[in-house]
């Protein structure tokens, strides 16, 4: 039998491997699935032909996966505490059953914020395909979310735990609903993060992995009250620099 | 008066007392050396000494704001403070001592009154102190005078997000907070009484509402509406309304207690220390609810909810420093975390706790001190009383007990060999805990309380009833407890007796309910999570062959009645068995 502790640490074990292999995935970009291709006839302007010959190049489906694996390889460390709360608070039997229903509803909701973000994609690269102009336009629109009152409420309604119930039905519907709720917080929060590095022309993976650290950063952070607010909620950057200190504190005593 | 009496410490660390004044001061080492006589002069501040054991008279002089004395010879004592009993050791909790003088609540009560006196964006001042603990602003505004509580000028956001609102609570920081705390205020108040002429030697005293005869009540000068020079009395405050909500402010030691002091480790569970140890709970960067620790949970939470009653101002985190008694409560909890300390109990070691929450990229301890300098801190420089300047004038634990007796008692009564009982001192054993059973659906507490069935799961029921059967020194058997998860609600000021099967189960405090439901507050409104040991009573439903019923009956029952506009919410009421290995 595992201890409490083992069993958390098997949790994040898994969830890190799982995005760090679907991270693996979205830099090698087989197919293309997280770019858009462009041809001459869409560069010269929109029209119902470059829209069709867009999406043949570039298909709804192909780009929703790639949008999903973007979603787990950068949201899933963010699901390590609660799902572990789960598995805690949860029977011995259900507990694998109710982590996944609370993962699969979460991922769904980012899912269906996927298909605007997708339609939003081809739709700016429809009209100014390979121009910096609409991702320097939602990194503007990132900032000033970033800072505003209404990411905040986003944010500390992501550290909002529900319990489950115990038994039964009634167990699989509160992990359903706990997901839905917890994925609606997290799009509200990262919707624009999330958006801008899909726009870039060029740079998006590096731009995607920036975006993960200040996103789980920013859900490290204690819930604050909502106000305009330059905070950069760097916490994982300050946790990277106290812990370097005190190791090298140790290394030197 | 003789600037230089009180305690002192020599650089070999030996504890050193100075009393009586002008041509009759003796000095008596804590060794067993001298006593030897000498005089003083207080102006130049000088002591000059017959040690008639290493030549004769030496002469010292005070510096450093009278908190060391530097000999002729090279040799430097530190002064050394001695919190002493709020009851015993000022005549019965007065402000004037049989022999006239004045007592150290008198001085607290004047160093209150010069706090007080300053602006709340004043770091000095008695609101700025309240507000380290924790602040409202709305709260505030709410309580009658006295005290008049100055909700302006507020200082900068800057100021406010360094010092305000640090207290730590359902958190294993909890301990090591609070002592740093008291330390900058009764450095604070020492600053104040020195300046008034009183003396250096003064320090912060402790309520021991556990000690014998009339201790279990509010020491009598903090009900007085004057002090002796017939100034209004700072230590008297209208929002204190005690257990029964009539003013008379007492601690009920039928639900208080101070069983945690048997626990034998800080974090964790063992046959001796209740889930989630003596400190507390390990507290990462989840800000979920979590439960407060057996010293936190009882008594700390209790007193607090007893001394404020229904809407007090030590009834909530966001006031109670406004409360002067708030400091006397606290200064018994650091006393009962020194005891606990001395008796051979350890505090964690790992670097986590040692180096503070900082470490986690949160917040670090930090305290206005009187000199204007802020005292950054961590667990490691406050971790026991020898490394710092000051002690109590009694450190008795409170509880006598035997560690291997609680073990050994529980394998007798389950009808298990008892011999060769195994000490689980300081070893966390409850690393293996499990859901078992739980109410269905979320409750509400009304005025008169709320009853829930706790449904037992098979599979889980099995498991303790075969740790119970299988129970011997070497298969230790399951303890088991009673969760009460996410209660939420606005009204902290309250206390729920909590029954299984017709079984007390124990006493719990809504102290912090307000700030842990507020969605936009610290804990994300996920409110409080209570944590009550049911082993004992588990175990007599086993041997009464009551467990097979597959349920168990739960009463939640509040102290104080629930106003009808006032909402409290339970998410689960569950049941965990911890296997012990």
């Amino acid at each position: 039998m595992r201890n409490a502790k083992q069993v958390r640490y098997a949790i994040s074990m898994v969830i890190m491997l799982i995005s760090a292999i679907v991270w693996i995935l979205l830099l090698i970009n087989p197919c293309e699935i997280m770019t858009i291709e462009h041809c001459h006839v869409s560069a010269a302007g929109p029209s119902a032909t470059s829209l069709n010959m867009l999406l043949a190049m570039n298909p709804i489906s192909s780009q929703l996966i790639g949008w999903g694996l973007m979603v787990v390889a950068m949201m899933l460390p963010k699901l390590i505490f609660p799902v572990q709360t789960i598995y805690m608070q949860s029977l011995k039997r259900l507990r694998f059953i109710l982590a996944f229903l609370f993962v699969w509803s979460y991922l769904v909701v980012w899912m269906f914020a996927g298909v605007f973000m997708v339609a939003i994609i081809i739709a700016l690269n429809l009209l100014m395909p390979l121009s910096y102009i609409p991702a320097i336009a939602v990194f503007l629109i990132a900032l000033i979310w970033q800072f505003s009152p209404v990411k905040q409420r986003f944010l500390n309604r992501g550290h909002q735990h529900q319990v489950l119930a115990a038994f039964g039905r009634t167990a699989f519907k509160d992990a359903i609903v706990y997901g839905c709720s917890h994925g609606l917080w997290c799009v509200g929060a990262g919707w624009a993060l999330m958006l801008f590095p899909m726009l870039l022309p060029q740079g998006h993976n590096l731009a995607m992995l920036v975006v993960t650290f200040v996103m789980i950063s920013e859900h490290m952070e204690h819930p604050q009250t909502p106000r305009w607010d330059f905070n950069l909620r760097l916490k994982l950057l300050r946790i990277l620099i106290a812990q370097t200190k005190i190791k090298l504190k140790q290394a030197t005593t | 008066m003789n600037l230089f009496n009180g305690t002192w410490i020599d650089q070999q660390e030996v504890t050193i007392t100075i009393s009586g004044s002008g041509t009759a001061v003796t000095v008596n080492y804590s060794n067993g050396r001298g006593p030897f006589r000498g005089t003083t002069t207080n102006s130049p501040p000088q002591i000059t000494v017959n040690f008639t054991d290493d030549g004769g008279n030496k002469t010292g002089t005070l510096i450093n704001n009278n908190s060391q004395i530097n000999w002729d010879n090279g040799t430097v004592w530190k002064s050394y403070y001695v919190r002493k009993n709020a009851w015993i050791d000022n005549n019965g909790g007065q402000f004037v001592n049989a022999d006239g003088s004045y007592t150290d609540l008198y001085w607290y009560a004047k160093g209150v009154q010069v706090m007080q006196s300053r602006d709340l964006n004043d770091q000095n001042s008695w609101w700025f102190f309240a507000a380290i603990h924790g602040i409202s602003v709305g709260l505030w505004k709410q309580f009658p005078a006295p005290p008049t509580i100055p909700t302006t000028p507020l200082p900068t956001k800057a100021i406010q997000d360094k010092f305000w609102n640090q207290c730590q609570h359902q958190s294993w920081f909890f301990p090591p907070w609070h002592r740093g705390y008291l330390i900058a205020l009764e450095e604070q108040i020492r600053a104040a009484v020195i300046g008034l002429g009183g003396p250096a030697t003064w320090a912060l005293p402790y309520w021991n509402y556990f000690g014998p005869g009339n201790e279990y009540k509010l020491p009598p000068a903090f009900a007085e509406l004057n002090l002796p020079d017939g100034s209004p009395n700072p230590l008297y405050v209208t929002a204190r309304y005690g257990p029964n909500n009539d003013g008379n402010v007492y601690i009920n030691l039928s639900q208080v207690n101070q069983a945690c002091q048997k626990n034998t480790i800080y974090t964790g569970s063992n046959t001796n220390t209740p889930n989630p140890g003596y400190g507390g709970p390990v507290t990462g960067f989840w800000h979920g609810s979590g439960s407060s620790g057996n010293l936190e949970s009882n008594p700390h939470n209790l007193v607090h909810t007893q001394v404020g009653g229904s809407g007090g101002l030590m009834s909530y985190p966001s006031s109670a420093g406004l409360d002067p008694i708030f400091y006397l409560h606290h200064s018994n909890i650091d006393r009962m975390w020194a005891a606990w300390n001395q008796v051979g109990n350890s505090n964690p070691t790992s670097a986590d706790w040692l180096n503070g929450p900082a470490s986690k990229g949160e917040r670090e301890f930090v305290m206005p001190m009187p000199d204007g300098s802020s005292w950054v801190y961590t667990p490691d420089d406050v971790n026991s009383l020898s490394q710092l300047n000051y002690t109590y004038s009694d450190l008795a634990a409170g509880i006598t007990f035997s560690q291997i007796n609680v073990l050994t008692q529980r394998l007798s009564k389950l009808g298990a060999e008892s011999i060769d009982v195994k000490s689980d001192a300081n070893m966390d054993l409850g690393t293996q805990s499990e859901l078992i059973g739980a109410n269905d659906g979320q409750l509400l507490l009304g005025a008169s309380g709320v009853r829930t069935t706790i449904k037992l799961d098979n599979s889980g029921k099995e498991k303790v009833s075969r740790s119970l059967l299988k129970a011997s020194a070497t298969n230790l058997p399951d303890k088991v407890y009673l969760q009460i998860e996410e209660v939420k609600g606005e009204m902290d000021g309250n206390i729920l007796a909590v029954t299984v099967n017709h079984q007390l189960a124990g006493y719990v405090s809504l102290f912090g309910l307000q700030g842990a439901s507020e969605v936009d507050g610290h804990h994300g409104g996920t409110g409080l999570t209570f944590l009550l040991d049911i082993t004992d009573i588990i175990d007599n439903l086993h041997l009464e062959n009551e467990l097979n019923a597959g349920s168990l009956d739960v009463t939640i029952q509040p102290d104080n009645a629930i106003p009808q506009h006032e909402k409290i919410t339970i998410g689960r009421v569950s049941i965990y068995r911890e296997q012990l290995q």
